[in-house]
Formats: C-alpha cells, sequence, structure tokens
C-alpha cells in the first residue's frame, strides 16, 4: 500500500543514518577558544562562500565585491535555516563543507556552540571592540566572556499590531496593559461575537517565548560548566496562566496557525484584530490582508505592570563564521562591514526588509518614514524604542529544537482542552532537562 | 582413487558456487551498501549515546550505551502513545480500505460493468498523486475557514469539525484511504484477471449468481492477493508520516510525536540521533513482527501463503 509514504519515512530515515555517519565521530573536534587569539588575514586574494535565506542579499554582496577586489564573497541562496539549512550546516561542518559564513538565528547560535561550529572571531579585525555599534541585548546573545561567536544582523522587538479602526468604533484605545488588553478582548467579544482579539499558534512557540522574554522569565541560566532549567518559572507561569485564561474564555482563536493562509483570511476579513508581532511583521499583515489597507496601527506592547516597559524579543538573525572556514578575519571583516556599515545596512532595510540590530541602522530614512498601509503612521518609531527595552540577559538553551518542540506539543495539547499551558511549561522543563542530559551535558536542576 | 577424479567434481562444484554469486553481485553490492549498512549503521547507533567532557557545551565522544536508548523509548509516554494511536487507526483504517479496494475491484470484474478502464483508472488516480499534494489538497478541503465543503454542511446546519481533537485522526485516515484504495483495488483486480475462467464458467452453469459467485468462489481464490496488501497496509500504517505531517502545519491537534515516525524524525532533527535510531529500529520489529504475524495467522487459518 504505503509506496509513496514508505520512501518518505525512508528518506528521513536514511537523511537521519548519513548525518549519523557524519555525526559520531565528534571527538576530534577543537574548542574554537583555542583559535581566539590567531586570527590573521591571509594577505592576497581570498575567496569567501556566504550561505543565505531571503531575498536582496545579492546588492549587498555586489556593491562588498565591488568595493573590495581582494576578498571576494559568493553568495548561495538556500533554504531558512529550520527548513534545512541548519541541518546542512551541521552536516557540512563535520564533512568540511561548511561555507564561510552562515546566518544563525540568536535562538540557535547555543545549538551550533554545541558542535563547536562557529568560529570565535573576538581577535578578527574590529568585532572585538564593536558591541556599541549594536542593540545592546544583541552583543550578549552572540558572545560569551570576550569570546565572540557572531554579529548581530537583524531583530525582532516586540509591539501590538491592532485594528485601530475597530478598536476607535468600540471606544477603545491601544491597550497598554495586559489586564486592558485582556478587558478589550471581553469587550469585543461582547460587541461581535466573530471577533478574537488575536490567534495563539501552536507553531510559533518562539513568539510565546517572546512573550516570556517579556516578563523576565529566563528559561536557561548557567552555573560554571553546568546548564540551568528555569522554563517553569514563577514568571513564565504568570503569562501562561493569562494565555490560558484566554483560550479558556474563548476570547482568542485557537484553530489558527501562524503564517497560514487561513490566518490572513481572518486578518482581512475582520475576525482577528490585533498581533503581538516584531517590525519585520509589518510586511506580513500588508501581504495578507490587502483589504484592510490603512486600517491597522501599531502600539507599544501592553505591560504587566502599568507605567513598565519591558520588551521581549521574536525572531532576528546573527551572521557567524563557520569552525571550518578558513578566512575568518576576512569574513569577520566582511560580517562588521555587512552589519553595520550605514551603506551596506540600508541595502539590506530597502531589498531585505530587514530591521537592524545596528544601533545607526534604525535612523536609517526608509524606517523613519510613516508607512502607508498603517495609515501614514511612523512605524518603525516604536519598535525603535522597544529595541532599547528588550531584556538583557535572556539565554537560550542548548537543545533549543527540543525545547521548541515540547512547548509546541504542550500548546497544541492545551488549545485542544488536553492540558494547559501551566502544564507546557511544566513538562518542556522536565523534557528539556532530559534532551540536555541526552546530549552529554551537564544539568544542575 | 586417483586424486583427478576426487578434484574435478569438486572445482565444479565450488565453480558452480562462485558463479551465482557472481551475477548476484550488481545485486548485492548496491543492496548492501544503501540497504543492510544504513540499517546496521543505525542499529548500531542505537546502542550508542553522547558523553561530553569539560566546559558548558564540552568536546563530545560517542560512547556505547547497550540498550539505555531502548529504555529511554519504552519508557517515553510520547512514543508509546504514538505507536497505539497508529495500531488504533490501523484497525479501523486498513480493513475499510480493503473493504473499498475489494468491493471496487469485484465490480470492475463482473461481466456487465461499464467504462472498465474509466473507473479502472479514475480509482486509482489518487494513488499516483504525491502523498504531499493529497495532504494539502485535503488540509484545505478540511480547513473551516477555507473549505467549501465545510461552508456547504454549514449552510445545511451541519458543523463538522475534521481537524479538531476528536476527528483529526479519521481525518487522516480518510486521506489515506483515498490515497491506496486505488492502489490495493489494481493488485486485487490483477489477482481476479488471473483466475482460470473455466472455474467460473462452471459455477455460473450451476447456478451461482454473481454475488454468490463473487464471494464464494472469487474471494476465497484470490486470499493471497488480499493478504499480500493488507501486509502492505498494516506496514505502510506504522510508517504514517506525510499526512499528519502535512496537516500539523494547519490544524493546532498534531504534536511532533503524532506518529512513531514523526516520533523519530522528530528526534534526528534535534540531533539527537542514538535514540532517533533507536525509535526506528523499534518501529522497524515492530512492522516485522505484525506482519510475519499477520502472515502466519492467515497462512493456518486458511491454507494460503
Amino acid at each position: 500500500m504505503a509506496k509513496i509514504r514508505r520512501s518518505v519515512a525512508l528518506a528521513a530515515v536514511l537523511t537521519g543514518a548519513i548525518a549519523l555517519a557524519s555525526c559520531s565521530s565528534g571527538t576530534s573536534t577543537t574548542t574554537s577558544s583555542d583559535s581566539a587569539s590567531s586570527c590573521a588575514p591571509a594577505g592576497g586574494k581570498v575567496d569567501l562562500t556566504f550561505w543565505n535565506w531571503g531575498t536582496g542579499m545579492d546588492k549587498a554582496v555586489d556593491l562588498w565585491n565591488e568595493k573590495n577586489p581582494d576578498i571576494h564573497v559568493d553568495l548561495k541562496t538556500v533554504p531558512n535555516g529550520n527548513a534545512g539549512t541548519y541541518q546542512n550546516l551541521f552536516n557540512g561542518l563535520k564533512a568540511g563543507t561548511a561555507p564561510d559564513i552562515a546566518p544563525i538565528e540568536y535562538d540557535t547560535v547555543a545549538s551550533f556552540r554545541l558542535v563547536n561550529g562557529l568560529k570565535d572571531i573576538s581577535g578578527c579585525a574590529d568585532v572585538g571592540t564593536s558591541a556599541s555599534k549594536f542593540v545592546d541585548w544583541t552583543w550578549s546573545q552572540v558572545s560569551e566572556g570576550k569570546n565572540v561567536f557572531a554579529v548581530p544582523q537583524d531583530i525582532g522587538p516586540l509591539g501590538l499590531y491592532y485594528r485601530k479602526d475597530i478598536f476607535d468604533k468600540y471606544g477603545l484605545a491601544a491597550p497598554t496593559t495586559w489586564q486592558e488588553y485582556y478587558d478589550d478582548a471581553v469587550k469585543l467579544k461582547a460587541a461581535d461575537p466573530s471577533y478574537e482579539i488575536t490567534h495563539f499558534s501552536q507553531t510559533d512557540p518562539n513568539w510565546f517565548t517572546g512573550l516570556l522574554w517579556q516578563n523576565s522569565a529566563k528559561l536557561f541560566g548557567t552555573q560554571g560548566d553546568k546548564w540551568q532549567v528555569s522554563i517553569d518559572s514563577p514568571q513564565a507561569q504568570e503569562v501562561a496562566a493569562y494565555w490560558q485564561k484566554m483560550i479558556d474564555q474563548k476570547l482568542v482563536s485557537t484553530d489558527l496557525q501562524g503564517f497560514s493562509e487561513a490566518l490572513s483570511k481572518a486578518w482581512d476579513t475582520d475576525k482577528v484584530l490585533t498581533w503581538v508581532s516584531a517590525p519585520w511583521g509589518w510586511s506580513t499583515i500588508r501581504d495578507g490582508a490587502p483589504d484592510t489597507s490603512g486600517k491597522w496601527a501599531v502600539a507599544p506592547i501592553p505591560q504587566w505592570k502599568a507605567g513598565d516597559t519591558a520588551n521581549g524579543n521574536w525572531g532576528g538573525s546573527s551572521t557567524a563564521v563557520m569552525a571550518t572556514s578558513k578566512h575568518p578575519y576576512e569574513a569577520a571583516k566582511f560580517l562588521l562591514w555587512l552589519n553595520s556599515d550605514p551603506e551596506a545596512v540600508a541595502i539590506l532595510i530597502k531589498e531585505t526588509g530587514i530591521y537592524p540590530a545596528s544601533k545607526a541602522g534604525a535612523d536609517d530614512s526608509a524606517l523613519t518614514s510613516g508607512v502607508e498601509f498603517y495609515g501614514g503612521q511612523k512605524i518603525f518609531d516604536t519598535f525603535k524604542t522597544a529595541a532599547a527595552q528588550v531584556n538583557n540577559d535572556f539565554t537560550w538553551g542548548p537543545t533549543m529544537t527540543d525545547t521548541y518542540r515540547f512547548m509546541a506539543d504542550g500548546i497544541a495539547n492545551a488549545l485542544a482542552g488536553k492540558g494547559t499551558l501551566q502544564d507546557t511549561l511544566k513538562d518542556a522543563q522536565a523534557k528539556t532537562i532530559d534532551s540536555i542530559k541526552a546530549q552529554g551535558l551537564q544539568v544542575v536542576n | 582413487m586417483s586424486a583427478s577424479v576426487v578434484d574435478a567434481p569438486k572445482r565444479r562444484r565450488l565453480g558452480s558456487r562462485i558463479a551465482p554469486a557472481a551475477f548476484l553481485l550488481p545485486f548485492l553490492i548496491p543492496f548492501l551498501l544503501i540497504f543492510i549498512g544504513p540499517i546496521g549503521y543505525a542499529v548500531v547507533q542505537s546502542l550508542q549515546k553522547v558523553e561530553r567532557v569539560a566546559g558548558l557545551f564540552g568536546t563530545p565522544t560517542t560512547v556505547w550505551a547497550g540498550f539505555a536508548q531502548y529504555q529511554r523509548a519504552l519508557s517515553d509516554s510520547d512514543f508509546v502513545a504514538s505507536i497505539m494511536r497508529v495500531l488504533l487507526f490501523g484497525v479501523i483504517q486498513v480493513p475499510v480500505m480493503m473493504g473499498i479496494a475489494l468491493l471496487v475491484a469485484l465490480l470492475l470484474d463482473t461481466q456487465s460493468a461499464r467504462l472498465k478502464r474509466f473507473h479502472r483508472l479514475a480509482v486509482f488516480a489518487p494513488y499516483g498523486i504525491p502523498g504531499v499534494v493529497a495532504a494539502l489538497m485535503w488540509g484545505f478541503l478540511y480547513d473551516p475557514r477555507l473549505s467549501p465543503i465545510v461552508s456547504g454542511l454549514e449552510a445545511v446546519g451541519l458543523h463538522p469539525d475534521f481537524l479538531g481533537t476528536d476527528h483529526i485522526l479519521w481525518s487522516i485516515a480518510n486521506v489515506v484511504t483515498w490515497t491506496y484504495a486505488g492502489y490495493n483495488m489494481i493488485i486485487i483486480y490483477a489477482a481476479l484477471q488471473a483466475l482460470p475462467s473455466d472455474i467460473l464458467e462452471a459455477a455460473s452453469i450451476d447456478g451461482a449468481r454473481p454475488l454468490r459467485l463473487a464471494f464464494h468462489i472469487k474471494v476465497p481464490l484470490i486470499a493471497p492477493a488480499l493478504v499480500l496488501t493488507a501486509v502492505f497496509s498494516i506496514i505502510g500504517t506504522l510508517q504514517l508520516f506525510t499526512e499528519p505531517e502535512v496537516l500539523k502545519t494547519i490544524t493546532t491537534t498534531i504534536t511532533s510525536t503524532y506518529t512513531p515516525t514523526m516520533a523519530s524524525y522528530s528526534a534526528a532533527s534535534a540531533n539527537d540521533y542514538s535514540y532517533a535510531a533507536a525509535l526506528s529500529v523499534l518501529i522497524a520489529g515492530v512492522s516485522f513482527v505484525l506482519s510475519f504475524g499477520f502472515l502466519r495467522f492467515t497462512t493456518r487459518w486458511n491454507g494460503t501463503s
């Protein structure tokens, strides 16, 4: 019967087996801190390979190649990280075929360090002294002590996208606290039962993580050489309980996945009225719900305590020099230029649609003017303020793929009424501890 | 006895052993390399675990772990639940699909069936559609916010929840049945076509009507084909992957360990290769036991093989 199904499963098993073959002999990896000081220019002409997803990067690379005839960058477009490129990179690191440079999202930096896959570039070019060029919290995401493992590229501080026209219609202002947000959800539901204040997605556990981040929940910590898992913290439980109440009272939609056709349609037909999202989310709404042009606005994310200014982050990425690169000096030089040179950052903003991690980049003219879809509002001003308010000390775990998976599974159960978000945190905590131990790492919990 | 008399047959015997082996090589070498090799490697890997020394991230070494990964798998309630889920799925879905396949095959086999070729093709066509596409298409038809079918049903007062917790397993079963009923039908139909016409003629002359002919003459005679398709279906059920994996992106009710293969895939994508290998070996083991057990059972039951 299941010829097709079998072949898919077989392919999965084979991919696994190949990956096994390439990953089992991990005894000879060197710790990257050894090479910290030994980052010297190669002298002569150098060719760098650069894997990247997203469109428009070629414009920035072309400009670099024009200006730097001795350091040529070859750009190769690949699927986004979780869609396969990370796996290719893991395999390539073992096989020695990884590119010189690749984008690594902040939440995955630790996973790459787990396989010693990133070069410590603190001794390369001006990397060691460049921290102040980037939004503060991003630097702690890519460095540990003096060691630097990547250069920040873009960020996703949170803000509230909301349907200003509908809020206005019922005399509601943008909520400034989560309590007000809840009250608005109740009022809107009473006004029209087809309204839902937002969708609670199962496929975006990293969205939920951003909300936990805002409430100072630290999912992970370290004590010396040991990991501490604190997914199930009081701060996280507070967030979970809040959203569980929203789910229980049917104030949020529980059957819409993020970035789905169905969600776009729900936005476009006035069913779902807000989205807590990052600056990159502006085009997601614009493209998904063209009929609602001019009706949306952006407000600061609601706070847990009135008057606070805490924020979290969802998405964004850094660019790293892979451990297999033979030219870390040149690669690091290119990365610093790409992510902090005003001309380069302006191209990234315009062509790839990123929101830059570079502090100066936030003042690019493309980010200081009004956006037509949002009724001419200067929406990026809100995100510029938000970026400076993101908690500084948030740490990702070494097995984030697993942690996200455990959270997504728990959320699925909560949305189906077979559990709660509070349970989700408990389960994710226990299972993550197991998964870190399974990688041979030590946990203090 | 002279030496040559003894040696000659020996040499011939040796030659006659080498020759078939040599002819088999072109098959054996790739078979070993791309089939037995990875399986063997998975078994080896499933008996290992990763240990690290020094530092927050440490330097990894792979060491023997005995059956630790298997112990972990069997005490993993999510994995055990996924096995139970596909067993429940199989107990219902396989008989339903087989029944449909058999009925369609019998209908097509009757003398009076019209447009045989067209109907055969129509039933078989879904099998030609890649599983991912089929799942996406059905997903669209299930999605309450997009589906014309759901809005049609709602217009007459029905509120189906195809993607809800209670129904999602059977929504998947529907996609699987839709895809593979035609494939099974073709195998059964081929067996029917191969039945000796003299037996059927004799039965007709003895006065057997079509219905009696079908269930008392044809079905017992094609039992081996039915057993074959049933075994395929049992194996396929345990390996259920594509449909739930695709539907997972549109419904919030499918977890990453919904089926055993998905559990293994998830472990592999989280770099937990030894555990993924142990899960794969367990899935293979259960498939083997169930399909082989079914074969033994049916052999004893009606003497077919």
